[in-house]
């Protein structure tokens, strides 16, 4: 065969290769990054940051995972305690039904507010939402992956 | 100000490096294979002689670009995505390199066209790595999506009014100078607006409340957005004529829609739309029957209308298994390439014939990537606005390469769209940069504060009490 012929060929077929290369190192990197998220627990469908708190507790920026029914009040039994005068006892529950996360307010003495809308009845909150249960104003967030 | 710390991207580098080696590579045989049809004209070569790499500067400054990205996104401290970039950076290469092989008196005001390409290469990863470093906050795109959405309104109608008519379809618009696409920047537009109206009103739609037949709708309200969707498609058919563009937003939207809320029957129901739509515009409209009829059957009107697509068919039989190789292919008739258009509907037909089936099979798993790093930025996002961003940036570049893959190989009819990042032009590259940009930058992980420990209750603090 041709030596000129022979060279152009090993350079074409060095091409495909190193294309091939590169797919197969980004595929493999793409495999570990989700094999190591799937290691992580994921429990939480949702989380609740603390955005705004008088009391200085629970601190701004810390985070409540969500079950799919979660309570908040001051009593000891809500999964959710927040310690501040204005929350009642049973204030206000947040459940993930299907595919969207809902809200009620349990009664409250205070009032419960979606973007600083009081919700009377079941009313669905979208990631990103802000809820005030009392003078405590925390945000649904998306669970990380 | 907090100071910046550079923080080494190891994967990003090791790909980089990957990258400039498959570009060397393919420059090498592009050049030693202009080089021997050049000294077959005169006597046999050598091996030796055939080795250079072709057009080496153009080569050396794309890559030197990339690299050039790499350091900044280094500097820049930031825990980004390390696989965008060099994925991006294949396919402009590979464009490059087509570009290269292609006549250069195709198009291209500047010294010819790979010299042009280069231009807008570099143009893009200049943009694509400013958004990656500069944009940390989304404010300025939730805020005002109507804004935007109004804007993208504008820009069709300017389109309408002042647009060039190129091959039927009114499709650039020129503004002394600069002449661009502006459906390119539309495509942008839509996609932070959808992310901003879905976000936002994604627990109605959820909601069911109104029942058709076997289909469950969401409030018949919230459906007005998904009908003026439909419109706006129909329109850009209508005014501008563009199919490609048309089809690329509404399935788009669709598949938005069915991210955001999972809900099938949405699907089902915009397709029908579509469906009726179509059977209605290829009554009308002679444009839009044309390109079905071409698809059917292009040997209708073999060397008219179903030229292009016949070629292009040709293109992919010579090109086999592993192709005819990088500049071996496509033999020119006068001149030109038997393919009109060659460097910006038909580069993936080109790609076909040089690099074979292992070759676009290549390409297709670059765009592959592409998607499956936006979803993965998508599901790690904070909030549902970045969330459905994510997956609509990386669905646009994805779909609108099967738009023209597909029309390419005749498996749907032909639509004037653009390969994202490998096809000739300026508009296409930006726009397309400017979402990978934004993808870069929304990658972000943030080491965030770990949930406070709660301090004990009244019933523990009685109970610890009374044991003490």
């Amino acid at each position: 065969m041709d030596p000129a012929v022979l060279a152009i060929w090993v350079l074409r077929l060095l091409f495909l290769a190193f294309l091939y290369l590169f797919l197969w190192t980004v595929v493999r990197a793409l495999l570990r990054d989700l094999r190591f998220a799937a290691r992580l627990p994921v429990t939480e469908l949702g989380r609740l940051v603390v955005v705004a708190v008088p009391s200085g507790d629970p601190a701004v920026g810390s985070a409540f995972r969500l079950d799919a029914v979660t309570t908040i009040g001051r009593d000891v039994n809500s999964s959710i305690v927040l310690e501040d005068d204005f929350v009642s006892a049973a204030h206000a529950s947040l459940t993930y039904r299907g595919r969207a996360w809902y809200v009620e307010d349990l009664g409250s003495t205070n009032g419960t507010f979606v973007n600083g809308v009081r919700v009377d009845e079941l009313s669905p909150v979208a990631f990103g939402d802000e809820l005030q249960v009392g003078q405590v104003r925390l945000r649904l967030e998306r669970a990380r992956t | 100000m907090t100071r910046v710390q550079p923080r080494p991207r190891g994967r990003e580098l090791g790909l980089l490096v990957i990258v400039g080696l498959t570009l060397l590579a393919g420059s090498l045989a592009l050049g030693a294979t202009e080089r021997f049809h050049l000294a077959q004209l005169e006597e046999q070569p050598g091996p030796f002689e055939l080795l250079g790499p072709a057009e080496p500067t153009q080569l050396l400054i794309f890559v030197g670009c990339l690299f050039a990205a790499h350091l900044a996104l280094v500097l820049s401290g930031r825990r980004t995505d390390q696989i965008l970039l060099p994925t991006v950076g294949l396919l402009g290469g590979i464009g490059l390199l087509l570009m290269e092989r292609l006549p250069q008196d195709l198009a291209g005001g500047l010294g010819g066209l790979a010299q042009t390409q280069l231009v807008w290469l570099v143009l893009c990863v200049a943009v694509l790595t400013t958004l990656a470093v500069a944009v940390r906050n989304d404010g300025w795109l939730r805020r005002y999506k109507y804004t935007w959405a109004a804007g993208g309104v504008v820009l069709l109608l300017l389109v309408f009014l002042f647009g060039r008519e190129v091959n039927g379809a009114r499709l650039s618009l020129a503004i002394g100078p600069i002449s661009g696409q502006p459906t390119e920047l539309l495509k942008v537009i839509l996609v932070v607006f959808l992310a901003g109206y879905l976000s936002e009103n994604r627990p109605l739609l959820v909601e069911e409340s109104t029942r058709l037949g076997p289909l469950r709708l969401p409030p018949l309200p919230y459906l007005a957005p998904m009908v003026a969707m439909w419109a706006i498609a129909l329109g850009i058919v209508i005014v501008q004529r563009d199919l490609g563009a048309a089809l690329l937003f509404f399935l788009v939207f669709l598949l938005l829609l069915y991210v955001s809320t999972a809900r099938f029957s949405f699907v089902a129901l915009g397709l029908a739309a579509f469906a009726l739509g179509g059977v209605v515009l290829y009554a009308i409209f002679g444009h839009v029957r044309d390109r079905i009829d071409i698809w059917l059957d292009p040997w209708a009107d073999p060397l008219g209308g179903g030229y292009q697509v016949i070629q292009a068919l040709h293109a992919f039989a010579r090109g086999g298994l592993i192709g005819t190789g990088l500049g071996n292919g496509l033999p020119t008739i006068g001149g030109q390439p038997p393919i009109p258009a060659l460097h910006t509907d038909f580069p993936f037909a080109a790609l076909g014939e040089e690099l074979g089936l292992v070759g676009i099979l290549g390409i297709l798993g670059l765009y592959l990537v592409l998607i499956a790093r936006g979803f993965r930025i998508a599901l790690a996002a904070q909030d549902e606005f970045r969330a459905i961003l994510a997956a609509g940036l990386s669905l646009v570049i994805s779909v609108q390469a099967f738009i023209i893959a597909g029309g390419n190989l005749k498996l749907i009819p032909l639509t004037g769209i653009t390969l994202p990042f490998i096809s000739y032009g300026g508009s296409s590259l930006l726009a397309n940069a400017v979402i990978v940009g934004l993808l870069i930058a929304f990658s972000e992980r943030k080491d965030e504060p770990l949930p406070a420990v709660r301090p004990p209750g009244r019933l523990r603090q009685l109970v610890s009490r009374g044991s003490a």
